[in-house]
Formats: structure tokens, C-alpha cells, sequence
């Protein structure tokens, strides 16, 4: 058998080396010393009857349905490195987006948790801000409307009066007592002295006159602080309306992330 | 030099081996006899390497399990002799341990040394190198020369695959190769004997320290 396959090769490979003690004749000696024992140690005959057994086998592993039930472990995954590396990425890829998304969601649905937790709150506070300032309203928005602009409500009266007076002082001037006193000494008062009550009508009267509408308007001031009550309200209404917003979109966003985890998975 | 060339009749049905392999995973009994055809010489002669003459049984029992855990295995050609050589040297260890026999029954070292002296040149030596000889020849190895010289010039192995059947690093079965190569070459006289006597000693003090 040796004899056999060696004579096939061997003196093919042999010509012509004769007497080169070189590298390439060493490794000519390499190559035949490995053929001749390849050729030696892997005989020919195979036992027909060990095949048929090994067959068999096969056979009945195959027919329970071993073989595609069967999981591949380390051991058993002889493909090529390159080509376990070319489909790893793959996996790992899918792995990582899966472990970012997995911590993403949980990341996101706790700030989700913690953020609707705070926005329950502030829609509570949005909610119940209305409804506080709700029953505020009719008594405590004009209060909180007098108390904020207790100028523009006190103030248009305020002015109407002294306006009223001024008109008065104007028609009474140099005429001696026409005018109340306790008006007059209002009128003083906020004129800042005697002497400056004329400069002081005349720039009221003429802010009177310029600003035609706030006089007009004056008429209705108790109106427009309804309105500016309505208008406060109305606003934090809104922004309660926005925190509550705010919560839904963070509840829409935990839900997402909720669902892109469970499409992952 | 170091480097262990393949003997092209082990890897060049590698295709054939992987397109066979292939069809007998779809459950092709045909296909898993033809890749059997092909693997079986390559597995029995490692096999007679370590176990000697039980080699036939081992390789039985070693196909009763590639036949029942084919379906897990998972590569090429090439792949596939790397896979069933390692079920076939895990067979094999089983049945040295239930034995309890040195794997390396074979002649004494000296024994083999003597012998290539016999043969005038390295033609006489190779061509009448007989199965008996060679196997004598590879036993007479430390066994770590003896199996990776023949997962890699037997089964036809690259070093990378005979290294993942042994369980070693690939640099260190590569050395293993080559130096059982040298050895063999010396015992057969092939090679500078000259220059290989000057060695021989500091070889075998290397390879039994391996």
C-alpha cells in the first residue's frame, strides 16, 4: 500500500534533488515524509459493515428527530472564524440594540414613572389650580385681582374721582369754599400740597382726555376685573393644561418605550 | 520549514466533504455515507496513532456518535473531519482510560532509532515504509508529536483546527508537529543526518520536555 501510493509521488517529487543539501531539498524531504505517511497511515479498506452501522445510526438519529431538534454548542460550531466573526456582528449588533433598548426602556419608562409621578402631581396642581382658583374666582379673583392690580381697580376710581374733582376745582376755582372739604383735602392729599393741585388736575385732566377709552372703561372697571380675573384664570388654566400635556406626552413616551421593548424581545 | 505542508489527498475533498455533509443534514443517508467514505481513513489512521489496534472499534463508537449528534454540528468540509476528530480522540481517551494503557505501546525509542540504519537511502526507506512501520514509527513519538503529526498529516487538519481538537494553542501544536516531523525524518533517514546528529540530543531532551 505504501509502496504503492509513494511510488506515485515520491520519485516525482525526488528528481532532480540529488545532492542539494538545501532549504528546498529539506522541505521536498518534509513534503515526501508527509505523503508517505498520509499514504501509510491512511489505509484504503473500509469495514462495509462499519459503514452501514455508522449509516444506521444516522438513519434512526435522523428518523426521531434528533437532528434538527438538536442546539449547536461551542464545540460542535466548526465554521471558519471569518465566518463565525461575519454572522457575530450580526448577533452581537442584535445584542447590544437589544441591551441598549431593553436600558433604554427601562431608563425612559423610569424617568417616564418618575416624571408622571411629578406631572401627576403638577396635573393635580394643574387640575386643581382651576378648580382652586375656580372658587377663588368669585370672591378670590377679584380679591387676588384687587390685591395684584389693586391699582388699575382702585386706580381707575381713584382717578374718576379725582378727575371728578379736579372738573370741580376747576369750575369752583378762585371761588372759595364750592368744594367739600373732606374732597378738597383729598384732592390735596394726592396732589401732594395746595399749591400743586392745579399742575396736579391739569395733568389728570389731560391724561382723562388722552386715553379716552381706560375712561370710558371706567365705568366698567368692576367688568374689567372680572375679565382680568377671567384672563389670570384662564391662563393658568392653560399652563395647567400644558403640565398636563407635558405628563401625557411623558406616559405616551414611557408607553413607546414599553412597546419597543416588547417588540424586541 | 517549520511549517507542516498538507498532503493534498486529505483536504482535497474538502468540497466534495462539505457538499456531502450538507445534503446529509437535509437527512441524505447517501451523502452521510459518501462523507463516512471520505472522513473514515483519515479517522482510523489517527485512531491506530493513539489506540493501536482497537482502532476500529473506537472509530465505531465514535460514529455512532457523529451519526447522533449530526444535526448539531455546524460548518464546512474541513470543519467537519476538525468535528469528528475531536468525538474520535475523545473516544479514544475513553478508551485508553477504561484500558488503562499508555497510550504509547508501541516499540522502544531505541528500537526505532536503529532501525532506518538498515535502509541505504531515503528511497529504499520511504518506499518500503508499510503501514506497520509508520504506525510503529509515530508511536515511538511523546504523544503530543504522535497526534499532532497525525491530525495534521492523517486526518489533514490545518494547525488552527488540529489545535482546537487537541485543546492546545495553535504555536504550541505546531512545534509539536515539526518536531515530530524532524524525529521522523531522522528515524527515516531523510534529511541532513549530519547536521540533525548535532541536535539529536538537544531534540529529544526538548521533545520530552513538551
Amino acid at each position: 500500500m505504501g509502496e504503492r501510493l509513494s511510488g506515485g509521488g515520491v520519485p516525482g517529487r525526488r528528481r532532480g534533488s540529488d545532492g542539494a543539501l538545501s532549504d528546498p531539498r529539506n522541505e521536498r524531504d518534509a513534503a515526501t515524509l508527509e505523503t508517505v505517511l498520509a499514504a501509510a497511515l491512511r489505509t484504503g479498506d473500509l469495514d462495509p459493515q462499519a459503514e452501514q452501522r455508522a449509516v444506521a445510526a444516522f438513519r434512526a438519529s435522523h428518523g426521531e428527530g434528533t437532528h434538527r431538534a438538536a442546539r449547536t454548542r461551542r464545540r460542535d460550531d466548526w465554521r471558519r472564524p471569518e465566518e463565525r466573526r461575519a454572522r457575530r456582528p450580526v448577533k452581537m449588533t442584535f445584542g447590544v440594540v437589544f441591551a441598549s433598548l431593553t436600558l433604554g426602556g427601562v431608563a425612559v419608562a423610569a424617568i417616564g414613572s418618575v416624571s408622571t409621578s411629578t406631572h401627576a402631581g403638577g396635573a393635580d396642581r394643574g387640575t386643581t389650580h382651576p378648580s382652586a382658583l375656580a372658587p377663588d374666582r368669585p370672591g378670590g379673583a377679584p380679591s387676588s385681582a384687587s390685591s395684584l392690580g389693586s391699582r388699575p381697580t382702585d386706580g381707575p376710581a381713584h382717578a374718576k374721582d379725582t378727575e371728578a374733582h379736579c372738573r370741580a376745582y376747576e369750575r369752583v376755582q378762585g371761588h372759595g369754599k364750592a368744594l367739600d372739604a373732606k374732597v378738597w383735602k383729598q384732592l390735596v392729599a394726592a396732589a401732594g400740597g395746595k399749591a400743586e393741585v392745579a399742575a396736579y388736575c391739569s395733568e389728570q385732566l389731560t391724561r382723562a382726555t388722552a386715553t379716552p377709552g381706560r375712561s370710558a372703561g371706567t365705568g366698567r372697571s368692576g367688568e374689567g376685573a372680572a375679565d382680568a380675573g377671567n384672563g389670570a384664570a384662564g391662563k393658568t388654566g392653560a399652563s395647567g393644561s400644558n403640565t398636563g400635556g407635558t405628563g401625557n406626552t411623558a406616559g405616551k413616551t414611557r408607553a413607546g418605550g414599553g412597546q419597543g421593548g416588547g417588540k424586541h424581545k | 520549514m517549520g511549517q507542516v505542508r498538507q498532503p493534498g489527498r486529505a483536504q482535497a475533498r474538502d468540497g466534495e466533504l462539505g457538499a456531502a455533509v450538507a445534503r446529509a443534514q437535509d437527512g441524505d443517508e447517501a451523502a452521510f455515507a459518501i462523507a463516512y467514505r471520505i472522513v473514515q481513513p483519515g479517522l482510523l489512521g489517527y485512531l491506530r496513532g493513539i489506540v493501536g489496534d482497537d482502532a476500529e472499534d473506537v472509530a465505531s463508537d465514535a460514529w455512532l456518535e457523529i451519526a447522533r449528534d449530526f444535526g448539531r454540528f455546524k460548518g464546512d468540509g474541513a470543519g467537519f473531519r476538525g468535528w469528528t476528530a475531536t468525538i474520535a480522540r475523545h473516544r479514544a481517551l475513553d478508551h485508553l482510560r477504561r484500558q488503562r494503557v499508555r497510550p504509547r505501546a508501541g516499540g522502544t525509542e531505541q528500537d526505532v532509532l536503529d532501525l532506518p540504519g538498515a535502509h541505504s537511502t531515503h528511497e529504499q526507506a520511504l518506499e518500503s515504509l508499510s503501514t506497520e512501520r509508520a504506525l510503529e514509527l509515530v508511536r515511538g513519538l511523546p504523544r503530543d508529536q504522535a497526534e499532532a503529526v497525525l491530525l495534521r498529516v492523517v486526518v489533514g487538519l490545518d494547525g488552527p483546527a488540529a489545535a482546537r481538537v487537541l485543546g492546545k494553542r495553535p504555536g504550541a501544536v505546531r512545534t509539536a508537529a515539526h518536531r515530530g516531523l524532524k524525529r521522523l525524518a531522522r528515524q527515516l533517514g531523510i534529511g541532513g543526518e549530519a547536521e540533525e546528529g548535532v541536535t539529536d540530543g538537544a531534540y529529544r531532551t526538548l521533545g520530552q520536555s513538551t
